[in-house]
């Protein structure tokens, strides 16, 4: 009948020491104790809401039973919510955790941090009934929110109907601001002043309802300047300036910006002049393209499948430039380990077969074109290598001691090629920043095994050396795709993994060796040394 | 014989059963005697009723029963009478199921109450509320609220053809136990003619404890509600008229004045230095100007002479009038055009301790009082100038936190005052704000001041906690409110109130001055406002319509509206003189912490616990004659503009003498 249970009145009973409750003094105090404490905790409520709170809280329980001059319950004003924990083998009997905490503990433990002091702050909340967009305001909505919308004869604003095209009004300052932004964008996009705009519009906090606007000139511009190099970065840092300002709800003008950022990643042509440096503009975007996905992603799940939708084609269309392959490697690879394993690798093989005449000295005479094409190369062993150096890191060291003891051993008897391989990678080893193996680990090896093997010759930028590596390659293709059978027979752990790695090592050569992590390294390195050495132990 | 036998057992049987020994005793001796035994047989409508009555002891099921088939019959009724006969429901509900536990049914009427308590959820949970826990014939008695509603009849406005088919209902089906309660509780004012409108709801189906009658009675009495005479505003406007002919060399040597000066020195330092501000007020101060000669021609407040003896102290002082004057003359006349400033005042770092904040009348002084039972006073002006004009950093940069505590290193950016050993709940600023009063649930008052930075008197009277404390608009008096369900006037000089106002059936929460200081206005957790006479303590008006607890009062400068804020967020304009409610004003949707009007009152800002601070226009109200109200759409007074704090409730809002809006509150983050 009464909330509380008569089996309740029984245990409370019970723990202040009367064992002998009827069942009938029980059954009647029941809704006496749900009276009570139902009026306790009205006038609780009262001491609530006279502390301008909308929580209650163990202080108004003691406060209302202070008003009835009853003995606060001690010990539950301090520390946390209390959390009741369920008795085990009982359905609905539930107790508080209170546990013996040992004094001296408590002595010797260091001091809290004492709490901050109350302070109070000033600010504005509205200028003659308008509030200013700075930090201590609640963020004002996006435009054109309903609750401008319903306060009638605001200044200069119109009483805002849904079908009409919302008026909105920019203040001056902000008006100002947006015409010195877009005029440094314009013409002095390389001073330091442009550098302290950038900040302000990542970090200005009133900026918002000039976003539109932003949008609407970025996208303006990139249409218009595809031709003006230092425009175009300039247009993309930007957008990423904007992208990283806290205060900014840029999603309704995603849709907007996207084109024009995908633009300047995959373009044919971007600036006109040799000297523009627009690998540099299109890794900027991959980069700036990979954030957007990372922020919006989640919001709109078909932004990244469409973005790689438009990338892959830019890709696999073997008519496009291959400026245009460069970004769309580049945004693939931006977008993360996984995009590159599920929609690179794959594409590997028929891709590589269409870049190799392109890199060829013999082939392609144009020394422009054949330097885009090593850039391409580049990009792609990169990619290609960042990919399975996530996803080798994933997995847990192997068991890698009998693979050096079998490379100890056999190093006496295996012929000089493995030899000067090792001697290449022995470096590596002990490197952990793999970007910087990348490029400095090969060149600092390069003068021992130019001469024997082209080993880890992953920097595209030198063309110089193409000739040879290209040589080379086609040499050992022969050889590593033997090895693939045994390789696969090793990595039965993770045949996926292992697979894909052998696949990369046959297509791009040892390049990407350098891309396995280092605590990897040795172990798969010893293993494929030694299965090297092995298969050339055979055929000797 | 035997059919009379009957009857006199049934008689017997009831009056032991209801326990009425005497009647018993003397029934007895009645049959005993035997000596002309009283005949039932002519009066057999009177045996069907006894009848009737001992056979409802045992048949409880007939309240449900007859409480469920009323209350379908009532929702398919016209559309027309359905409001009305509705409102029959909400009492006939509560009664029958107190009848039903008084009779010592507990379980049925716990099922009872369960089952058709989701309908008057809406208007009345707090009284739900309390009466689910009401579990026996003790619990009803001991119970106030209980008890009052058993005691008193409920006022129903109806119609006569809603009442008629009501009747005609209850007695066509039988439901003895429904006409009983209806009867028993229920006193209907039966009009003529056509249904009332829906709108007029509110006011009917509030439950009081007294009855409906006496409020009426009250509300006849008579009440001045006009201004003072020969205040300060009323000679601005004479001397604005000279002002205007002697034209604005005079005001501007005035400007010159070394205390005008330092008056604005503070008053910039605590606007952040803006003199663009001030020119801008002082810009539209001018169109203000051209415009006041209109204002004046309507009529305005009649006047009234002070009832209390006024502080000289205050009158007197010319320097201090003088800055008064200044800051009318510098008043920006705000409009539903021309909305004000609003300074925020954030409370950081409270540790949910901040119980209640106040603003001094400049805006220079903000004081706390905490439930550790400190009151902590911050001067900004101070503030400012130890920060280096930090308010302006802090609207530029968001590490305002910081700045506040941070150049003092050790040292407090506050005055403490100590000296309270319960939680303070209110504290109030004198006009000047040289004084702070400060109530707690310790039971007393203290009187503080900023001058001394020290406790000048501690003002013992009330028994219980003490809600709520405020200064009256001329200084010396103040007024308090107090759990112990009574108000005080006490005067600063004497340690004992000089009145009492007792009459409210629950705890008073709030209390607030009338402009002229003859009255104080009082919100009780009984949903009721009332208006005491300062002068012979005695009630003047009740005001009827809330549905909860009520939180904030607030009263228009011409003396003629009140504004009262209550716990579901709604707030009501009462025109004074008639004790009506003007109109709700919905849209806070949490506790009403504040409520004040501008200075000219126009503008109504209220600060509630939902995060905002809302501004309604009051002035369209104030112009339509009251005999239009109730035809007119309720939707005169409007909502102008909600501002939304970040996740700070406010708690209070005060309009300077220059109209600039301070509102302050305590961030809160896990709200």
């Amino acid at each position: 009948m009464s909330i509380v249970a008569k089996e309740t009145i029984e245990v409370i009973a019970q723990s202040i020491g009367i064992n002998n409750l009827s069942d009938d003094a029980a059954l009647s105090l029941a809704p006496d104790v749900e009276y009570r404490m139902r009026e306790i905790m009205q006038e609780a409520i009262q001491c609530m809401r006279h502390s301008r709170r909308t929580i209650l809280t163990t202080d108004d329980v003691d406060g209302a039973l202070n008003l009835r001059n009853v003995e606060p319950v001690y010990g539950f004003t301090s520390g946390g919510p209390l959390q009741f924990k369920r008795a085990i083998g009982h359905r609905d009997l539930f107790y508080i955790d209170d546990r013996d905490v040992d004094l001296k503990e408590v002595i010797e433990a260091p001091l809290p941090k004492a709490p901050l002091d109350t302070g109070v702050a000033c600010h504005w909340l509205a200028i003659e009934g308008v509030q200013p967009a700075i930090p201590e305001n609640a963020p004002v909505g996006v435009i054109a929110a309903p609750s401008n919308g319903n306060t009638h004869e605001q200044k200069d604003e119109l009483p805002v109907d849904i079908r009409l095209p919302v008026k909105h009004v920019l203040s001056r300052e902000l008006q100002l601001y947006f015409d010195k932004i877009t005029e440094l964008t314009l013409r002095k996009s390389d001073s330091a002043l442009f550098k302290e705009a950038l900040v302000s519009l990542a970090t200005d906090s009133g900026l918002h309802p000039l976003v539109p606007y932003f949008t609407f000139f970025v996208a303006d511009e990139v249409s218009r300047g595809l031709n003006d190099y230092s425009l175009l970065f300039a247009l993309m840092r930007i957008v990423w300036s904007l992208l990283q300002n806290p205060h900014i709800h840029i999603e309704p003008y995603l849709h907007q910006l996207m084109p024009s950022v995908v633009t300047c990643l995959v373009s044919k042509k971007l600036g006109n002049r040799i000297a523009d440096n627009h690998w540099e503009l299109r890794d900027f975007t991959a980069k700036l393209v990979a954030l957007i996905c990372k922020r919006f992603g989640h919001v709109y799940n078909t932004l990244q499948t469409r973005l790689t939708k438009t990338l892959l084609n830019a890709l696999l269309d073997p008519k496009r430039a291959l400026t245009q392959h460069y970004g769309a490697i580049q945004g693939l690879a931006a977008l993360g380990p996984n995009v590159v394993r599920l929609l690179i690798l794959p594409n590997l093989e028929p891709y590589l077969r269409l870049l190799e005449p392109e890199l060829l000295l013999e082939k392609q005479k144009n020394e422009m074109k054949r330097y885009e094409a090593w850039r391409v190369y580049g990009a792609l062993l990169r990619a290609a290598g960042q990919g399975i150096y996530e996803r080798l890191k994933i997995f847990p060291p192997l068991p890698s001691p009998p693979g050096h003891t079998i490379w100890k051993s056999k190093e006496k008897v295996v012929t000089a090629v493995p030899n000067k391989r090792k001697a290449s990678m022995e470096p590596l080893e002990d490197e952990p920043a793999l970007k910087k193996i990348a490029t400095d680990g090969p060149i600092g090896s390069l003068a021992l095994v130019t001469t024997l093997a082209p080993s880890g010759q992953n920097d595209a930028g030198q063309p110089s050396s193409s000739e040879k590596k290209t040589a080379n390659r086609v040499g050992k293709d022969g050889q590593t795709l033997k090895k693939s059978a045994i390789l696969n027979q090793i990595w039965k752990d993770d045949l996926n993994s292992g697979h894909t790695l052998v696949t990369l090592l046959e297509l791009l050569g040892e390049g990407i060796l350098s891309f396995i992590p280092s605590p990897e390294i040795s172990a798969t390195a010893a293993i494929v040394c030694a299965l090297l050495s092995k298969a050339i132990d055979l055929k000797l | 014989m035997e059919n009379m036998q009957a009857v006199n057992n049934f008689v017997a049987a009831y009056l032991k059963k209801k326990g009425f020994k005497e009647a018993e005793q003397l029934l007895e001796d009645l049959q005993n005697k035997d000596s002309a035994p009283i005949d039932f047989h002519n009066d057999p409508e009177l045996a069907k009723f006894i009848h009737h009555f001992s056979q409802s002891e045992d048949d409880v099921a007939r309240y449900q029963d007859g409480y469920s088939k009323l209350r379908s019959w009532t929702y398919s009724s016209l559309d027309l009478y359905k409001h009305e006969l509705l409102r029959v429901l909400y009492p006939v509900f509560i009664h029958s199921f107190m009848d039903m536990v008084a009779k010592g049914h507990l379980q049925e009427a716990r099922t009872f109450f369960n089952n058709f308590r989701e309908d008057h959820e809406l208007m009345h949970s707090r009284d739900l509320q309390k009466l689910e826990g009401v579990l026996s014939q003790s619990h009803l008695e001991e119970m106030e609220f209980a008890r009052s509603l058993r005691q008193s009849k409920v006022n129903i406005k109806i119609c006569q053809y809603s009442y008629d088919l009501l009747l005609q209902y209850l007695h066509k089906t039988q439901s003895t136990a429904m006409l009983g309660v209806i009867n028993e509780h229920i006193n209907f004012q039966v009009s003529s003619g056509q249904p009332s409108s829906i709108s007029d709801d509110a006011e009917v189906v509030t439950l009081i404890g007294s009855c409906q009658d006496t409020a009426n009675q009250i509300n006849q009495k008579e009440i001045h509600w006009g201004l003072l005479e020969d205040s300060l505003e009323e000679r601005l406007e004479k001397a604005g008229g000279l002002l205007s002919d002697s034209e604005k060399t005079e005001e501007e040597n005035k400007e010159g004045d070394g205390d005008e000066t330092k008056k604005r020195s503070v008053e910039s330092g605590k606007q952040g230095a803006s003199t663009k501000k001030l020119k801008k007020e002082k810009a539209l101060n001018a169109t203000a100007k051209s415009a006041r000669p209109e204002a004046s021609t309507t009529p305005a407040a009649p006047r009234v002479k002070a009832k209390l003896p006024l502080p000289l102290m205050y009158i007197q002082s010319t320097e201090v009038e003088q800055s008064i004057l200044e800051d009318l003359r510098n008043r920006v006349q705000l409009s539903s055009v021309l909305l004000p400033s609003v300074s925020f005042y954030t409370f950081l770092n409270t540790h949910n301790g901040l119980n209640c904040s106040s603003i001094s009348h400049d805006g220079s002084l903000v004081a706390g009082g905490f439930s550790d039972s400190s009151l902590k006073v911050w001067d900004m002006a101070k503030l400012g100038q130890q920060g280096g004009s930090s308010i302006l950093q802090a609207e530029n940069d968001s590490t305002s936190s910081e700045h506040v505590v941070g150049p003092n290193g050790g040292k407090r950016s506050y005055t403490l005052f100590q000296g309270h050993s319960g939680p303070v709940h209110s504290a109030t600023f004198s006009p000047l704000g040289d004084f702070i009063l400060s109530s707690s649930a310790d039971t007393t008052i203290r009187l503080w001041s900023t001058k001394l930075n020290a406790n000048l008197v501690c003002y013992k009277g009330h028994n219980y906690p003490v809600w709520d404390v405020q200064f009256s608009p001329v200084g010396h008096y103040f007024a308090s409110a107090s759990h112990d369900r009574t108000a005080r006037i006490w005067s600063m000089d004497r340690i004992q109130p000089l009145r009492i106002m007792a009459g409210h059936l629950s705890d008073v929460d709030c209390v607030q001055w009338h402009a002229n200081c003859n009255y104080i206005a009082t919100g009780s957790s009984d949903k009721t406002v009332r208006l005491w006479d300062v002068q012979n303590g005695e009630c003047v008006r009740i005001f009827i319509g809330h549905r909860s607890m009520i939180l904030s009062l607030a009263m228009s400068p011409d003396g003629r509206y009140m504004a009262s804020g209550d716990e579901d967020g709604m707030i009501m304009m009462w025109d004074i003189s008639s004790g009506r409610c003007i109109t709700p004003l919905m849209g806070h949707s949490s506790c009403v912490w504040t409520v004040a009007f501008s200075c000219e009152g126009s503008l109504l800002a209220s600060g509630s616990a939902d995060c905002t601070v809302k501004l309604w226009d009051v002035t369209t109200s104030a112009k339509v004659p009251r005999n239009e109200e109730k035809s007119g759409n309720p939707n005169r007074l409007r909502l102008l503009k909600t501002l939304a704090t970040k996740s700070t409730p406010v708690y209070s809002v005060q309009f300077s003498r220059r109209n600039l809006l301070f509102a302050a509150g305590a961030l809160s983050k896990n709200l």
